[in-house]
Parts: C-alpha cells; sequence; structure tokens
C-alpha cells in the first residue's frame, strides 16, 4: 500500500513506457503480417497498406479492443485476490510488460515465429502461478484460452476452404469469370462489413456511450453490410476485363475484381488484428492504471481509463509508421503466389475468426490465425505449393515461447519486489 | 520477425522451372533444325556451331531439372500430385537429351542425308519441332488453369491445345511413313551401315514427338484432376 502511494506516479508512468513499447513493437512487427497479404496480392500499395493499417488498427484498438484487455488485465488472475497486496499485482504486470518484449526483441532477432499473445499470457500465468500463489491463476479462463490457440487456426482455415470453395463454383470455374465475379463479390463485400460490425455494435463500444441490444446491432450490422457493398460495387463499376502488369504480376481482369474487395479485406484485416493484438500491450497496463490511480485500491468494479486504449493504438500506429512498413514491403514480397482471390479469401476467414476472438475476450495469435486461413486456401488447390512444415515450427514456438515468458516475468516480478521492500 | 510464420507458408510454384526448362527444349529442337540443315548441305563446321549449342541448352535442362526436384520438398502440399510434376519433368527432359543424341551420333560419323530424301526429312524433323512447341504452349497455359482452379475456360482451352497437339503428331506419323517409304525405295544403293544408322535417326526423331507429345498429355492429365 505504501509502495504505491509513495512510487505511484514512477510506477504508472515507467508502466505507460513499457506499454507503449510493446505496442510499438507489435506495430513495427505483427501488422506486417496482416497487410503483407494485401501488399503481396498487390492489391494496395505499400503506403496505401501503411494508411489503411494506421486508420483500422486504431479504429480497432478503440473499439473493438476492450474485451480482450479485460481478459488480460482480470480475466487472467483475480486482482481480488491480491487486495491486500495490490503493489505485487503492478509488479508483476510490470514484470509481464518486460518479459514479453525481452522475449520478442530475442525472437524477432533471431527470426523466430514468436507470438506476443502467447508471451504476455505465459508471463502473466508465469509471475501469478510462481510469485504469488498457485490458485491466483484462474486456471478454466487460461485453458480456456490455450484451447483457442487451437482452434482459432483450425476455424480460420475452415471458413478459408469454405469460402475459396465458393470462390471456385461461383466464379472461377465458370463460363464467364468476370462477369460472376462482378456479380457475387458485393455479396463478399456485405460479409465484411456485417460481420465486423455485428461484433464491434454487441461488444465494444459501451466506452464510447453506445449500448446496443442484439436486435438493434444486427439491424445496423445489416445496414452496414449493405452500405459497404454498395460502396464496393461502385467502385467495381470501373473495373475492365482487360489484363494488367503491376510489378511483375501480370493481373487478369477477375483477380482486378477481387483486388477490389481486398482492399475491403485488408481494413477488415487490420480492424481484427487491432482489436485483439493491442490489448497484449495494454491490458497489463491498464491494471497498473487501476491500483495506482485508487491510490492502492484494487476495486472489484472498476472500469478501464479510456486513454489507456488510445495509449496502445497510438503505439500501435507510431510503429507502423516508423518500421511496419519495411516489414510489410519484405512479407509482400515473398507471397506474391498469393493473388487477390486467394489473399481475401485468407484475410477474410482470418479476419473474422479474431474479431469473432476479440468479442469473446480471448486473446489469440493473429499470425497463426491466418496461417491457418492460408492452409485453408491451399488444401482447397487454391495454392501451387504450400509448405506444412511452418506448422510444426508454429507448434515448436508455441511449447518454448510459454515457458520462457514465464520463467523471464518470474526473474523480473522478484527483482522488481526486491528493489521495492 | 514474427512475421516469418507467413511468407515461409507459400512456396513458389514448381511450374515455374517446368516452364523454364520447356523453353530450353523448344530451343533445342529450333537448333536441331538449322544442326540437320547443315548436315543436309554438308556444311559440317556450321553442323558443328549448332551441336555446342545443342550440348549447353541440355546443360541448362539439367540445371531446370535439378531445380524442379528440389523445390518439391517432402512437407510440402502441391496443388498437383507430386509424381505427376515428377513424371512430367522426367519426360520434358527427354526432349533435349534425345536432341544431343541425334546431332551427337551424326556429327561423330559425319552423316550425309541422302538428296532424294533430304526434303522429307527435314520436313519430318520440323514437324517434331513443331510438336515440342505446341507441347510447350499447353505447360505456359498451366498458370492460367492454376487461376482459375482447374475448371471453366481455362480448361476448354487446355483440350483445344492438346487437340492441336494430337493432330499434329499424326500428321508427323504420316511424314514419317513416306521418309521411311522413299529410304526404303533407295537404301539398296547405298552403304548398308549408313542406311542402318539413318533407320536408327528416323527412329530417334520419331521419339522426339512423341516424347513431346507425352508431355501435352502429362499435362492434360493433370489439369483434369
Amino acid at each position: 500500500m505504501e509502495t504505491i502511494i509513495l512510487y505511484g506516479p514512477y510506477l504508472l508512468f515507467s508502466g505507460c513506457v513499457f506499454g507503449f513499447f510493446m505496442a510499438w513493437g507489435i506495430g513495427a512487427n505483427d501488422v506486417a503480417n496482416a497487410m503483407g497479404t494485401s501488399v503481396g496480392a498487390r492489391a494496395l500499395t505499400l503506403s496505401q497498406a501503411i494508411l489503411v493499417a494506421c486508420i483500422f488498427e486504431f479504429a480497432g484498438a478503440y473499439l473493438a479492443g476492450g474485451e480482450v484487455t479485460s481478459t488480460i488485465r482480470k480475466g487472467i488472475i483475480d486482482p481480488e485476490l491480491l487486495a491486500d497486496s495490490p503493489d505485487l499485482l503492478v509488479f508483476g504486470m510490470m514484470a509481464s510488460l518486460l518479459a514479453a518484449g525481452t522475449w520478442l526483441l530475442i525472437a524477432s532477432f533471431k527470426g523466430w515465429p514468436v507470438s506476443t499473445t502467447h508471451s504476455i499470457v505465459g508471463a502473466i500465468v508465469g509471475f501469478a502461478a510462481v510469485g504469488i500463489s498457485f490458485d491466483a491463476v484462474s486456471w478454466s479462463k487460461v485453458s480456456s484460452i490455450v484451447s483457442s490457440w487451437v482452434v482459432s487456426p483450425l476455424m480460420a482455415g475452415t471458413i478459408s476452404f469454405l469460402i475459396f470453395r465458393s470462390v471456385q463454383n461461383l466464379i472461377l470455374n465458370t463460363e464467364h469469370p468476370f462477369d460472376n465475379a462482378k456479380k457475387y463479390v458485393p455479396f463478399y463485400m456485405f460479409f465484411v462489413g456485417f460481420v465486423i460490425s455485428m461484433v464491434t455494435f454487441l461488444k465494444g463500444l459501451k466506452h464510447v456511450g453506445l449500448s446496443l441490444n442484439f436486435q438493434e446491432s444486427f439491424i445496423y450490422s445489416i445496414l452496414i453490410g449493405v452500405g459497404i457493398s454498395l460502396l464496393g460495387s461502385l467502385f467495381l463499376r470501373r473495373v475492365e476485363n482487360t489484363h494488367q502488369v503491376r510489378g511483375d504480376v501480370v493481373f487478369d481482369g477477375v483477380e482486378k475484381v477481387f483486388a477490389v474487395l481486398m482492399v475491403f479485406t485488408a481494413c477488415a484485416m487490420a480492424f481484427a488484428h487491432g482489436s485483439n493484438d493491442v490489448a497484449n500491450a495494454v491490458g497489463p497496463l491498464a491494471a497498473i492504471a487501476n491500483v495506482v490511480q485508487s491510490g492502492g485500491q484494487i476495486a472489484a468494479q472498476s472500469t478501464m481509463p479510456w486513454w489507456i486504449l488510445l495509449l496502445g493504438g497510438i503505439g500501435i500506429v507510431s510503429g507502423l509508421a516508423m518500421l511496419g512498413y519495411r516489414v510489410i514491403e519484405t512479407v509482400g514480397r515473398n507471397i506474391t503466389e498469393l493473388t487477390p482471390s486467394r489473399g481475401f479469401a485468407a484475410e477474410l476467414a482470418a479476419a473474422t475468426t479474431v474479431v469473432l476472438a476479440s468479442g469473446t475476450g480471448l486473446p489469440i495469435s493473429t499470425t497463426h490465425t491466418l496461417v491457418g486461413a492460408v492452409l485453408g486456401v491451399g488444401l482447397a488447390r487454391g495454392l501451387s505449393a504450400i509448405d506444412l512444415s511452418v506448422v510444426g515450427r508454429i507448434i515448436i514456438s508455441w511449447v518454448i515461447t510459454l515457458p520462457i515468458g514465464a520463467g523471464l516475468s518470474i526473474v523480473f516480478f522478484f527483482t522488481l519486489k526486491g528493489i521495492f521492500s | 520477425m514474427a512475421s516469418k510464420g507467413l511468407s515461409d507458408i507459400i512456396k513458389k510454384s514448381p511450374f515455374g522451372p517446368i516452364k523454364a526448362h520447356m523453353e530450353v527444349s523448344k530451343n533445342s529442337t529450333v537448333e536441331l533444325i538449322n544442326f540437320l540443315e547443315s548436315a543436309v548441305n554438308s556444311d559440317w563446321n556450321k553442323a558443328t556451331e549448332s551441336r555446342k549449342v545443342i550440348s549447353q541448352l541440355e546443360n541448362e535442362a539439367d540445371v531446370l531439372k535439378a531445380e524442379t526436384r528440389s523445390l518439391l520438398t517432402k512437407s510440402l502440399f502441391l496443388a498437383v500430385p507430386r509424381e505427376d510434376i515428377l513424371d512430367l519433368i522426367k519426360l520434358a527432359d527427354d526432349i533435349p537429351n534425345t536432341v544431343k543424341d541425334i546431332s551427337g551420333l551424326m556429327i561423330g560419323r559425319q552423316m550425309e542425308i541422302p538428296s532424294a530424301i533430304a526434303s522429307s526429312f527435314l520436313l519430318f524433323a520440323k514437324e517434331a519441332s513443331a510438336i515440342t512447341d505446341a507441347a510447350g504452349e499447353a505447360v505456359d497455359h498451366i498458370d492460367e488453369l492454376f487461376q482459375f482452379s482447374f475448371g471453366g475456360n481455362a480448361a476448354i482451352k487446355m483440350q483445344e491445345l492438346i487437340e492441336k497437339l494430337d493432330s499434329l503428331e499424326n500428321k508427323n506419323d504420316q511424314s514419317e511413313i513416306t521418309l521411311r517409304a522413299e529410304l526404303f525405295a533407295i537404301e539398296k544403293d547405298l552403304p548398308p551401315v549408313n542406311v542402318i544408322f539413318l533407320y536408327d535417326i528416323i527412329n530417334k526423331i520419331g521419339e522426339l514427338s512423341d516424347r513431346a507429345e507425352q508431355v501435352g498429355h502429362r499435362i492434360s492429365l493433370i489439369a483434369s484432376r
């Protein structure tokens, strides 16, 4: 209690710094996977991708990032158990940020496919189970999070498989693929708008003073879906059935139609990514801010300060603007085989899955979900060659990241505890 | 970089080097025609030049064959069966090899082509080269076929390409019969060993067209799955 009162502002300030850099790292690194798909498919140029990412990552973080942030903040460990020693919660969350940040730095240096989400969840579980007590961890919540890590790539894979199969049957395998593309693509656009807004209306927006019930959300989402598909149809009118060369890729007329669709799915992907991944950075910060601002009280019904999500959003966008473009370019250059008709299916499936997880408050890995979605397209014979050994490496990265995140946060936790007591 | 997972999963299409290989095969049959024209004119200096080009092309083809195989690692999931792709490249690689054999055999023996059969002989060889071109066209079409998921107009066009290939092959069979008849008519006036080798060369050119036709059929088989 005294520690909080004495050092509160300093602790909060350093929490903000760590949280901001974590968000910055997500923007510099993770966003690349979400946006690289569109750049690789030549649906967006690099600068367009940055612009889309800045707007929609921020919107996703601010509008729909609340649920996952709350899971990180008070879902994995029950703050009420720490009512007598709120300083431990502050040290723990600080240690988690440091641990995840350190591990991510090492991993990106070595080029390992490590997930931000897995690092932070491992870190929080680590300090809570070892530093506080085994029972401080809400194991049922943790197990539902861990199973969502298995379910989310599978779900994204299944959805992308079905979407691409529908594209094959409705458009590609027909006598007039171009005309059919123009006819059916607006329906996919509707789906993009509907899913994203439905989840956001249902689960987010309370903190911006808008609370809608299921029926209202449903109606508004349909309206937004229709609006998006009308807007898309407007763009589609200008697409002509001619070949076009972009970079080293020859674009058939059909692919140009899908490229328009992919602009929308890219927005959805950035929104989904922001809504899920911002929590990794600002969830621990929110917990720290709650304790410090209440002067050492751990309030049961604490609300999240609005500026937390804002800070996370700004962090992501600044990381993106400073370093992200380079990573996006690299990813985009490496996946040119993913044409818009394939890329959109992968993005739409991944965005849908991630947004659903965000609405449910489950922190999942956007990259792994996208990998699952790409595999789904591949299994539908949409890609000439996909490397299944990546799946093995992803599983290894899970197994490694959890104990290392936990171990590092335990070390940082006891170090901080030692310094302040 | 956290981005590794995604860009590692999507691999290059193995059809890239196969298409390049087919391009080399086409060039080598074109050079074979140059070679045979020089041989018919008994210009062995020029023929030796062509022979050098043919050997070089055969080497390039081997490199591309190896590249195709190295792309097909065990952990890949491919849109078309790995065995079909391996068969395809094996068949395709016979084309530059056979061209090299023909030129090697002819230059080694400085084989004279009797003027009575020269025009039929060249026609026969040119048709074999045209079949290779047609097979190459089918191989080039695989990208479009893949883009449209092996169906629709792309599949119809592939069918047309294969029909064209078959009709070229039929024509070529007729030319072979004519050529053999012409050679048969004059064979008793020629040194017997030379005749044996002439028949051997005709067989090998026939083999060339067969291989090219098989490449086309293998592609259409891949397409129909």
